[in-house]
């Protein structure tokens, strides 16, 4: 089996009460789901509670987050397990196809728009629910009907993502189903 | 039944936590935090709006829920009458009448939470609404409640309305323009009672007015509410106007607002 090192940063929280060994241990088991190996960082910056998150580095991967991100939306500085595991999952899925050859022409994160971001995340996310974990599809769904519109052709395209299997679409599929929303949007 | 319940007694099930105040006091983080003023109005391009507005409507549903509870308190715990400690029968239907309307407007943002893709307790919930409808002054309630939270409710929805319309949400937008009609009829109530009551006693009006600019300042926070653009909640002049406030009034809230930005 191959290596898989998770390191995550700071090694010890004051800001929030975050456990860095619980947030590396569950970084591990998403990872390996997923498929990924090799050194993994998780940088949580805890100075702000927002919860803005990117890629930094795919090979080796670097994830950066805002500590809102892994928060608990009911308890302040609490980590929400369900929320940390949401993130890695559609974070890590997105380094696992930037690492694939079919998508070497996606844009720099970046430079993708919000149409393009969000029909990407929904193809991560609804890997991640075939992964047996448990992510809000509604959620997903209306994030998606704000980008690519409130229509029926929108909602199929959604469900195209959501089902499609690991490995199965190359960004120009995912750019396909931008272009056919945009297409019909005022 | 017991009168003048506090807000430690309201009935929720386990889905529902309450918002902790002290922890959010605790939380240092705050003060790196550049405030909510520096987010700006929400708007299709916002990267987050989806998050943002879910979150907003969950805050409002919340309040629905407490708005029904807070009117249906004042309708039970005043008697009918003119004494200072009573209330005039007519007032007590005009807070039924709100019970019915926020009972609707709880099942609207039921159902709009189902189409946004947000689960019932979602969030903590702040029961700050509710407070200010404890109050043992009749008139003070319904400025607090009536015109200071429901007013930043009429504000709020206006601003979720024009956000629906801007994305092509058409469930959102038609939502939030039905709630948006009851707001301005709630408003509009606590403006004329307050009016009414106070008619012969200035310094109740003015206790009322000085509580209700308490409320108005906690919610127009870091510049959460106000006129510019960095204000994510934009405070709705016309329909204000609708309600009863005057120019003046109006012009006060955007102050205390500006003031409120520039404390941070």
């Amino acid at each position: 089996m191959a290596s898989l090192r998770v390191t995550v940063t700071p090694d010890t929280f004051t800001l929030v009460d975050f456990d860095p060994d619980r947030i590396a241990a569950l970084a591990a088991e998403v990872a390996s789901k997923v498929g990924l190996t090799g050194d993994i960082t998780i940088e949580v910056d805890q100075t702000t509670p927002l919860g803005r998150t990117r890629v930094v580095s795919v090979d080796p991967v670097v994830v950066n987050v805002q500590s809102g991100a892994f928060e608990d939306a009911k308890r302040l500085r609490q980590l929400s397990e369900r929320s940390a595991v949401d993130v890695l999952g559609r974070l890590f899925h997105r380094v696992k196809d930037r690492l694939d050859p079919r998508f070497a022409d996606a844009p720099a994160d970046g430079d993708l728009t919000l149409a393009q971001a969000t029909a990407w995340d929904t193809y991560a996310v609804g890997r991640c629910e075939r992964l047996g974990y448990h992510p809000s599809k509604p959620r997903r769904l209306y994030h998606f009907r704000n980008r690519h519109g409130f229509t029926d052709v929108a909602d199929q395209a959604f469900e195209r993502l959501w089902s499609a299997p690991a490995g199965s679409l190359s960004w120009a599929d995912i750019q396909a189903m931008c272009d056919q929303t945009a297409a019909i949007r005022v | 039944m017991k009168k003048h319940m506090p807000p430690g007694e309201l009935a929720r099930d386990e889905r529902f936590v309450r918002f902790d105040r002290e922890a959010r006091f605790e939380d240092r983080r705050q003060e790196r935090r550049t405030g909510p003023a520096r987010r700006g109005r929400i708007t299709p391009e916002t990267p987050a709006a989806p998050d943002i507005a879910r979150s907003m409507m969950h805050g409002i549903f919340v309040g629905e829920i407490q708005a029904l509870e807070g009117a249906g308190r004042t309708c039970w715990d005043f008697d009918a009458g003119s004494d200072r400690d009573e209330v005039p029968f007519a007032l007590k239907l005009d807070m039924a009448r709100q019970c019915w309307d926020e009972s609707r407007h709880c099942e609207i943002s039921v159902k709009l939470g189902e189409w946004m893709g947000t689960e019932i307790g979602e969030y903590a919930e702040n029961t700050i609404l509710f407070e200010a409808a404890c109050n043992r002054d009749a008139v003070l309630r319904l400025a607090g409640v009536n015109r200071a939270l429901e007013g930043l409710a009429i504000d709020v929805f206006n601003t979720m309305r024009e956000f629906g319309q801007a994305s092509g949400d058409p469930v959102l937008d038609f939502c939030e323009d039905w709630m948006l009609a009851d707001e301005v009829t709630h408003v509009k109530m606590g403006s004329d009672w307050l009016r009414r009551l106070t008619e012969n006693d200035p310094d109740r009006r003015e206790r009322a007015l000085e509580f209700q600019r308490v409320v108005d300042k906690l919610f127009s926070y870091g510049g959460f509410r106000g006129e510019d653009d960095e204000s994510p909640v934009q405070l709705a002049r016309r329909f204000r106007e609708l309600a009863g406030f005057t120019t003046d009034e109006i012009d006060d809230i955007a102050e205390l607002s500006r003031q409120a930005a520039a404390e941070g």
